[in-house]
């Protein structure tokens, strides 16, 4: 071997998934987007992840084996790639179907500090859910997680796209009350404002 | 084929010694040049480098202008490291050994340390490694991380997690060589799991592989796992008989037992690797159903006897039986199995109704209509080969081995290569132009695909046949096998000189014959390579060593239907597995008079038979195997023979004794000689100077 040759080489096409083993469940929207983001990038392989948030907003927040199978099969991916780069990252959902509002707190030393695990007590008293539990009408799922990056806001705790900081027992109270008013689910809401990230308002 | 080309060296040093080395050529390879050896987890030699376990790390520097070495502040990995010009790489130094033993204790921190009662224990590099570069007790008391320890993926591999160290290579393996892509890493961190989609069932007819491949007992073969200890094992180089690849394997035995197959190193063959029908295909050795005794029929009954029985059974049947007795089968068999057959067969009973072949289309061979060889290509050359076709086979399934290969000259060299076939392949995967036509239109798209070459200009044939295929205009073609017209000009565009891959269950097809006319033509007029492979382990061979002047397997079918045959032959063949009449094999072989099945297990057709003559296995005996390109490979004795088992020749030579005395042969070796003295294809070919590695007959 007295070339040198790596990973990610031109000729590295995977096995695809062929169009009788999946489902096909991108709306119109998600089609035009998906094709937009095509031109963005020289290879499929780099769509990967926009395709991922497209994917789960329209599986409504969660990425379940077909959503995975789906993107696999318009990316031209394995779908054993695929499901490892969204198995990857904590903000992709594919453990398991959330709730409409994910409660995201952070539990890193400053929020820690401040009183997380007090709003965390709050929560499986008022809501009866704890880490990686959701509600048995669907609505929420508490999630205890890193460091948000915030810690001069601690207590910090992430509702879809939106922070909330610093945060006690009262905010929150008022906070579960609004979002059980809110229709729109903050999961799915989050999704579309990350596909909106990489996808200009002029091509969507 | 490329010239020898000047290679740009560069000027290394290592541990002080210098040496010239490629330019680019990674450090963990060039060491080797001193003979000297980097630990390493994740790098393998044939896949692409990733730099993920650390292990191989060592010290780098380079040359000042005033002669010192300045030392870069942190080590390197050695097997992502190409080298340069006055680098100066220290593999021996303080550094070095003391960050080593860092990179152990971390990757065993979670490691399971479960060595006695790990299949891999004995032979795992992770064990090696650690003994001789790793740090003798950890310091790690905390709590170990847990998961599965028997995940069964497929049901051929099962994966312990515990003990994955998270190297990548059998992620690397189904991506890169075996191109199922089956496998990823799923989660992250400590949580990281080399698994399939959804958990679903690791899909790959090359599975086998990883197991080899894992540097540690992540992944064991569910065959094996736990019935034997690596040290317990006896090894012996053998060669596979399960299709005609004749892939290279280490068969490990115990007490007489075949325990496991592991791919061993040929590059013109298999380079290491084995496929799931042939690494998991010879559990027979160890089966029930082996024939052990001499049988013959007494009533409804089969029952034990003595070899001098069914001999003499069988020589009232067949001496001067001349037309009326006939043989067939044997493309399992050894070359000098095959050789004593027909000696006997021809030269003894007066016979040449003596045939290996099944299909369906028994007409003279193409290669010999036309006069053209129909094995052109080594399997090593397809890697250079720029473009090519695979026509009218499901590659991966007949011959995994040249599907690989087919593979890596894409995969490593951007090969574009034309898939032809009725149904979809793996092959389409990485196929440059997809031609999928409709079942039975081989022909036509043959056909097409040359006519489109000499209406190009880029091939001459004679008038009759340039008539013959000028109606098979891309748009003709289209409306006959439903190729689009526009693929099959892309198409043609890449065939001029190609080698062309198609294998005998062509001759199955209806139009399979014309199709296979059309190619080699195809290939004979563009200087290209036609190739129709043969698929059982020595066909190959029996084709060359054998006759075609009697009947062949239908006529002889049909004549023992007809009940005008005395007595037929079953060499180590089932016919009711492999001739695509089940209705004429059972009228044949209840009508024909005495039946001689001559076998190594149990098969169907044993119901029908007077005698049953018991064969040793391949591995048992001694013995040449020419494979689908043509290599003649030696399998000597692994196993002792079992029960009153005999080898093929032997049972042949020891008939032919009976009837006409003359010195037999007393073993393989002689036979080969007299092969080589008859037949020119072999010449020359002794075991005493048949190379390791074969050699391929032209
Ligand atoms: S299972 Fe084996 S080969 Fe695969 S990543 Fe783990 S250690 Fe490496
Ligand atoms: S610790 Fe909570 S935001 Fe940093
Ligand atoms: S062998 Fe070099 S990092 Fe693994």
């Amino acid at each position: 071997m007295s070339e040198l040759t790596q990973i990610g080489s031109i000729n590295e096409r995977p096995r695809i998934p062929t169009r009788d083993e999946v489902e096909l469940n991108f709306s119109d929207k998600a089609i035009t987007e998906l094709e937009a983001l095509k031109t963005h990038y020289p290879e499929l392989k780099a769509c990967i992840l926009p395709t991922l948030w497209i994917a789960q907003r329209e599986y409504g927040g969660f990425l379940s084996g077909e959503a995975i199978a789906e993107v696999a099969y318009r990316l031209q991916r394995s779908y054993a790639e695929v499901e490892g780069v969204a198995t990857f990252y904590s903000m992709y959902n594919t453990a398991h179907k959330p709730g409409k509002h994910k409660i995201e707190l952070c539990t890193c030393l400053s929020c820690h500090l401040c009183g997380t695990y007090r709003l965390r007590d709050f929560l499986k008293e008022k809501l009866g859910i704890g880490h990686g539990e959701t509600t048995a009408d669907g609505l929420f799922t508490v999630e205890e997680v890193e460091c948000l990056d915030a810690c001069d806001r601690a207590p910090v705790i992430q509702v879809g796209d939106t922070y909330h900081g610093p945060v006690d027992e009262g905010y929150l109270s008022k906070l579960i009350d609004d979002l059980r008013a809110n229709p729109e689910s903050t999961v799915v809401k989050m999704a579309d404002e990350m596909v909106k990230v990489h996808i200009r308002a002029s091509e969507r | 084929m490329a010239a020898a080309v000047q290679i740009e060296t560069v000027n290394i040093t290592i541990n002080d010694i210098e040496i010239a080395v490629p330019k680019g050529e990674l450090i963990v390879e060039a060491v080797k040049r001193l003979g000297l050896e980097i630990p390493i987890f994740c790098y393998h030699p044939r896949m692409k480098p990733v730099g993920m376990c650390r292990m191989c790390i060592v010290e780098v520097g380079f040359k000042q202008p005033d002669g010192t070495v300045r030392k870069m502040p942190k080590p390197q990995a050695a097997c992502t490291l190409p080298a340069s010009e006055g680098m100066a790489v220290y593999t021996d130094t303080e550094m070095v050994h003391r960050d080593r033993k860092g990179v152990l204790e971390f990757l065993l921190i979670n490691h399971p340390l479960d060595c006695p009662i790990c299949d891999r224990g004995g032979e795992c590099p992770l064990q090696n490694n650690t003994l001789f570069y790793g740090p003798s007790t950890s310091r790690y008391v905390e709590l170990k991380r847990h998961a599965p320890k028997a995940f069964p993926l497929s049901k051929y591999v099962t994966l312990d997690l515990e003990r994955c160290i998270q190297c990548g290579r059998c992620v690397r393996f189904t991506e890169e060589i075996s191109g199922d892509s089956e496998l990823a890493f799923r989660f992250r961190g400590a949580n990281m799991q080399p698994s399939t989609f959804e958990l679903r069932d690791f899909e790959s007819k090359f599975s086998g592989n990883v197991i080899e491949i894992c540097p540690v007992g992540a992944l064991t073969s569910a065959k094996y796992r736990f019935r034997a200890r690596p040290w317990d094992l006896e090894t012996k180089p053998a060669v596979c008989t399960v299709c005609s690849n004749g892939c290279n394997v280490w068969f490990d035995y115990r007490v007489g037992k075949m325990v496991r197959i592991n791919g061993r190193t040929n590059e013109g063959v298999n380079e290491e690797w084995t496929c799931d029908k042939g690494k998991f295909g010879h559990e027979f050795y160890n089966s029930e159903d082996r024939l052990l005794t001499p049988l013959v029929r007494e009533g409804d009954q089969l029952v034990p006897t003595d070899w001098a029985r069914v001999y003499s059974d069988v020589i009232r049947a067949f001496a001067n039986g001349g037309d009326k007795v006939a043989a067939l089968g044997g493309a399992a068999n050894s070359n000098e199995d095959v050789f004593m057959l027909n000696r006997l067969m021809t030269g003894i009973f007066g016979t040449k109704n003596l045939d290996h072949r099944f299909e369906r289309n028994l007409v003279t061979g193409v290669g010999e209509k036309l006069g053209v060889s129909e094995v052109q290509s080594t399997i090593a050359s397809l890697e250079d080969a720029p473009s090519m076709l695979v026509f009218g086979t499901s590659l991966a399934d007949e011959l995994p081995i040249v599907f690989l290969r087919v593979r890596k000259a894409w995969f490593k060299n951007g090969a574009k290569v034309v898939v032809a076939h009725h149904a979809p392949t793996d092959a389409d995967s990485f196929a440059e132009v997809i031609l999928r036509y409709k079942e039975g239109t081989e022909a036509a798209v043959a056909s097409g695909l040359l006519s489109l070459l000499v209406s190009a200009g880029k091939a001459q044939v004679p008038a009759a046949t340039a008539d013959a295929i000028k109606p098979f205009t891309p748009e003709h073609v289209e409306q006959l096998s439903g190729v689009p017209a526009e693929k099959l000009r892309v198409a043609a565009e890449l065939l001029e000189g190609a080698p062309i891959i198609t294998t005998r269950s062509m001759y199955n097809q209806a139009s399979g014959v014309d199709a296979l006319e059309a190619l080699a033509g195809l290939a004979m007029v563009t200087n290209g390579k036609f190739n129709c492979y043969s698929l059982q382990a020595n066909a190959e061979g029996a084709t060359l060593l054998g006759t075609k002047e009697g009947m062949h397997t239908h006529q002889i079918l049909n004549a023992a239907a007809a009940g005008e045959l005395k007595a037929l032959w079953l060499v180590n063949v089932d016919p009711f597995a492999l001739y695509p009449d089940r209705e004429l094999v059972q009228q044949a072989l209840e009508n024909v008079e005495f039946l001689a099945v001559q076998g190594t297990v149990a098969s169907e057709a044993m119901h029908y038979a007077s005698v049953v003559l018991p064969q040793c296995a391949p591995a048992e005996m001694d013995g040449t195997y020419t494979n689908v390109e043509r290599r003649v490979q030696r399998m000597r004795p692994v196993l002792k023979p079992k029960g009153s088992t005999k080898p093929g020749w032997n049972i042949f030579s020891e008939i032919a004794v009976r009837l006409r005395p003359a010195t037999p042969f007393f073993n393989p070796g002689e036979v080969m000689a007299e092969i080589a003295k008859e037949n020119p294809a072999f010449e020359g070919a002794t075991y005493d100077k048949l190379p390791a590695e074969g050699f391929v007959i032209r």
